[in-house]
């Protein structure tokens, strides 16, 4: 491990020495904000990606989960809310789905997927929805789709601030304080955030109260930019997440659980930009530890806890214009323990070589990713997207590409039980996308159809529990997605919708797989009058099956859930905006799993002031 | 092999996964008709983390099969809970214990029609029997740890409830004649048999030595017969004098057998399984055979066997299945010849005559 950082260190410095005689000087430098996730606009242009930011955010709660469940095709499986959320993305499992922290992987090396409810949204500035595969940019998981949490590093903005307070139902409290300076050659932010609830709500059309459901959280990040010189960017990131949440119950008499979350993420970046060059190392250390309690009123827990170490250099070199090539060379040393986990260490390293060229109307990107490791057969994963315009308002995308997810560590290393035998899951996958932009309406809809191989299950063999690749599945169907926009003096309107259809089937029964909706839909309505905003918010979910025979009487309903919010802008440069929201106006009776019932009709107000 | 366990808890996020089945064996065996479910047997189906998947189906003497007894006769009832662990009589009475929900819903046993709900003093219920008109539950609490084990007493006149701790790893658990017999093996873990006087609230230990971990125990004609499971060595049945607490006899399986369980007696003869086979000896017998009485067919990765017994001249098995969808009951005449295929709910893991 620190041999490769070293290998990395000794690479970077002699590339910066020969590119120094070139003094081409390049227009990134010069933009105002940097953005960390750079493979979003790099090498995404044939896949399809939604960003959400601003007033989206701020309408939104605080849970990743909410956010994208009203503003995207995932579909969500809640446990009552605010409690265990897992994704499924394109009809994917909860780990097919990457959530990368300023471009890292940062799903958990225990069960290798991320808990929605467990990231507030306040502390980032963009949450983007990448769709399909990835992983030869992200990595392990990124097979149905990936989710980006984003800071920005701003330059000469001079001071801005802002504080966020929501209040509502159950003693649901919500508040993020941002404090942000930036200079010509510095920048530095700073924000923190705070959600809890009592979540206590009733359940409609009965007498029955979500017991065991309080949770909080806080999260402190601070970014921080420094231009050296014309060429150098140093930037820093930090993160780091507390929370707790209970369990909460189907049975009254159940016996009281509970669980904490204490994550940390750090990253140093240094972008170089030496003419035709640009070089970028980033050295990453993150840390995740979980405690549950299988019994709260005692003090006896399980855990888990793991840091990791990631070493990652890319160089690209801008050949002619408009033709890019990358490579990548990334070294990532995670350090693991648990209760039911002995002390383990793997490395994987990987190499990846990326390739964009446009001539004229047509774009094509192909990438190829090889990982080293002696923990298990890694596969050879690429990416290959073709993209045409018609014109200035179609566009035709198509993509294909081989992804996976590698076993965690709960797979190769619980005590007695691991299997280190296993193999990744693999991921075939095709889809061709059509846009259509004009200047009042964009309408896209992509086909996909995808091949997932050796998914990795826990079953019993003999006495014993142990993860196995066993089942085959493929997933196929549409997303689409339509905003319209129209302004008539003061007046604005927009409209924002999405729709999925998604079939997901286990090749062996050719049966649905449980919990994934055949249709998926949510839309926004928005009018807005001078300082005024009105909205209107809904989410369709279909029915799923529970049961893996998809036995009708099994089934969980549809559902159609409508929420309905006002703001008004105050002050002279409309800096005070004041809201609420009522949510599920027409109470309806949902459960997104059976028996977890999620709240009737719930109020809540906020105050954002920005100065 | 705890451990599995508990990373399922945590998967799951529920607390349990119950395995094994009961051998409650308490049939009435009366020719007139106490109710709408007398002269059959229920099943009871474990369910996954849906509780609605959670049932009991009656199977008639007739051949009519009843799904989720409960619900049909219950439509407005507390639910019973999910993870459901076992079902134990008295003579009026039927009670369903949830792992999950710590609770034991008590219904007529004739009519399943339902008469209450008792919910306090468990954690982690198990198994239960009734003795000199109270009953007696066993509780795992933590799963790590059979020192904090311990009986749940209903007193069956107001359903009011109290604890005494055991303090070893609390399972099955039979009874007669004013004593309670539990035996304290868990997945490996403890290797011996604690008796209750209920009389004098006294309790005895037996140490059934080293490795060997008791999964089934009986009591039949005042002797106690116990199959255990070693790891090391081989499984065995023993039999125990209730009168002196004293070991009578050892029988070792044959070394092949690994994993022996499900003990049953009837008509003089132990049944056991192994996998999907299922073995019989006279009880009269000094040695067991190791060839199989019967061996079904199962395609279930994980739940062979999930629930075994023998009465009136058959056999039952049910078998798991995935967990996630209904799942089957085969009867079989005792030389070993299928007779019924019955489809019951999710997770079958019990048979209880009535």
């Amino acid at each position: 491990m620190k041999k490769g950082i070293l290998f990395l260190f000794g690479i970077i410095f002699s590339l910066s020495c020969f590119s120094q005689t070139r003094l081409d000087s390049v227009q990134q430098l010069d933009e105002v904000v940097l953005k960390s996730d750079k493979f979003l606009k790099t090498f995404s242009n044939t896949q399809s990606i939604t960003t959400l930011k601003d007033t989206l955010l701020s309408r939104s709660a605080p849970s990743l989960t909410q956010l994208l469940n009203y503003n995207s095709n995932i579909y969500f499986k809640e446990n009552g809310l605010g409690m265990v959320s897992s994704p499924s993305f394109r009809g994917t499992t909860a780990q097919q789905t990457v959530v990368a922290w300023n471009g890292i992987n940062i799903n958990s090396q225990f069960n290798g997927q991320t808990d929605f409810n467990t990231i507030n949204i306040r502390n980032f500035d963009a949450v983007s929805i990448r769709s399909g595969g990835g992983s030869v940019l992200y990595g392990s998981g990124a097979i149905g789709g990936s989710i980006h949490l984003n800071n920005d590093i701003a330059f000469n903005q001079g001071f801005e601030n802002s504080i966020y307070a929501n209040y509502g139902s159950f003693n649901t409290l919500d508040l993020g304080v941002k404090s942000g300076f930036s200079s010509k050659k510095f920048s530095a932010d700073v924000a923190i955030s705070r959600s809890s609830s009592d979540n206590d709500y009733d359940y409609v059309d009965s007498d029955k109260t979500n017991l065991n459901g309080a949770f909080y959280n806080q999260s402190v990040s601070a970014n921080f930019g420094y231009k050296v010189n014309a060429k150098n960017v140093i930037k820093l990131y930090s993160y780091l997440y507390d929370g707790e949440r209970e369990f909460s119950f189907i049975f009254p008499s159940e016996t009281p659980t509970k669980y904490q979350d204490l994550n940390s993420r750090n990253m140093l970046e240094w972008n170089g930009l030496y003419g035709k060059f640009i070089s970028t190392l980033k050295l990453a250390y993150l840390t995740e530890k979980y405690k549950y309690f299988p019994n709260t009123n005692l003090d006896n827990y399980s855990y888990g806890e793991a840091k990791t170490l990631i070493g990652k250099y890319d160089l690209s070199y801008t050949i002619f214009k408009d033709a890019m090539l990358q490579g990548v060379m990334d070294i990532t040393n995670t350090s693991g323990e648990g209760s039911s986990i002995g002390k383990s260490d793997r490395t994987i390293s990987s190499f990846s070589l990326l390739y964009k060229q446009e001539i004229k109307s047509f774009l094509y990107e192909a990438a190829l990713r090889k990982e080293i490791t002696n923990n298990y057969d890694s596969p050879l994963l690429y990416s290959l997207g073709l993209q045409y315009k018609f014109g200035n308002h179609y566009t035709v995308n198509v993509n294909g590409s081989k992804n996976f997810r590698i076993p965690t560590y709960n797979d190769l290393y619980w005590a007695g039980s691991g299997n280190t035998n296993l193999k990744p899951e693999t991921s075939n996958q095709v889809e061709m996308g059509h846009q259509l932009d004009f200047k009042h309406v964009s309408f896209s809809a992509t086909v996909f159809y995808n091949d997932i191989k050796d998914m990795i299950r826990w079953l019993p063999t003999g006495s014993n529990w142990q993860p196995v690749n066993t089942d085959h599945v493929k997933t196929y169907g549409l997303e689409s997605t339509l905003d319209l926009k129209y302004h008539l003096k003061k007046h604005q309107f927009t409209l924002g919708g999405t729709y999925a259809y998604t079939v997901s089937k286990n090749k062996a029964t050719d049966l649905q797989l449980i919990y994934v909706p055949k249709h998926k839909a949510t839309s926004t309505l928005n009018y807005q009058y001078n300082r005024a905003s009105l909205y209107y918010q809904t989410l369709y979910v279909g029915e799923v099956f529970t049961l893996s025979d998809n036995n009708p009487k099994y089934i969980l309903d549809a559902y159609f859930v409508s929420n309905i919010g006002l703001s008004y802008a105050l002050g002279k440069e409309k800096q005070f905006t004041l809201g609420g929201q009522i949510k599920n106006i027409y109470n309806e009776n949902y459960q997104s799993v059976a028996n977890r019932f999620m709240p009737g009709i719930n109020y809540n107000f906020y105050l954002n002031f920005n100065f | 092999m705890k451990k599995q366990f508990k990373f399922l808890a945590f998967t799951l996020l529920m607390g349990l996964l119950i395995t094994s089945c009961s051998n409650d064996d308490d049939s009435s065996g009366g020719s007139t008709n106490l109710g709408e479910y007398d002269n059959g047997y229920f099943v009871l189906n474990e369910g996954n983390a849906n509780p609605a998947t959670a049932s009991v189906t009656f199977v008639g003497d007739d051949g009519i099969v009843v799904e989720d007894v409960f619900r049909l006769v219950n439509p407005t009832a507390e639910e019973i809970g999910s993870y459901l662990q076992d079902i134990f009589f008295d003579d009026t009475r039927a009670f369903i214990v949830s792992g999950s929900a710590n609770q034991v819903t008590v219904v007529n046993r004739y009519s399943f029609e339902y008469i209450a709900t008792i919910n306090t003093n468990f954690s982690a219920p198990r198994y239960g029997t009734v003795e000199n008109g109270k009953a007696y539950v066993t509780n795992s609490a933590e799963w790590n740890t059979g020192t904090d084990d311990f009986l749940t007493i209903i007193d069956l006149n107001d359903y009011s409830t109290s604890t005494m701790i055991v303090g070893d790893y609390s399972e099955k658990i039979t009874s007669d004649d004013d004593y309670v017999y539990i035996s304290n093996g868990y997945y490996g873990s403890g290797n011996a048999l604690t008796i209750l006087n209920t009389n004098t609230q006294e309790l005895t230990s037996i140490d059934l030595g080293a490795g060997n971990s008791p999964n089934s125990i009986i009591e039949e004609d005042d002797d106690l017969y116990v199959l255990s499971y070693n790891n090391a060595s081989n499984g065995k049945i023993f039999k125990i004098n209730t009168a002196t607490n004293a070991i009578e006899n050892t029988i070792d399986l044959p070394a092949s057998l690994v994993d022996a369980k499900n003990l049953v007696i009837e008509d003089d003869t132990f049944y056991f399984t192994v996998d999907a086979s299922v073995y019989s000896a006279s009880m009269s017998s000094t040695t067991i055979s190791d060839t199989a009485l019967l061996t079904y067919n199962s395609t279930s990765t994980y739940g062979v066997m999930w629930g075994f017994n023998v009465e009136d001249d058959k056999i039952f098995i049910s078998d798991g299945g995935d967990f996630d969808s209904n799942s089957n009951v085969y009867e079989y005449s005792l030389n070993g010849t299928l007779l019924n295929t019955i489809t019951v709910g999710v997770g079958p893991n019990s048979f209880h005559f009535n």
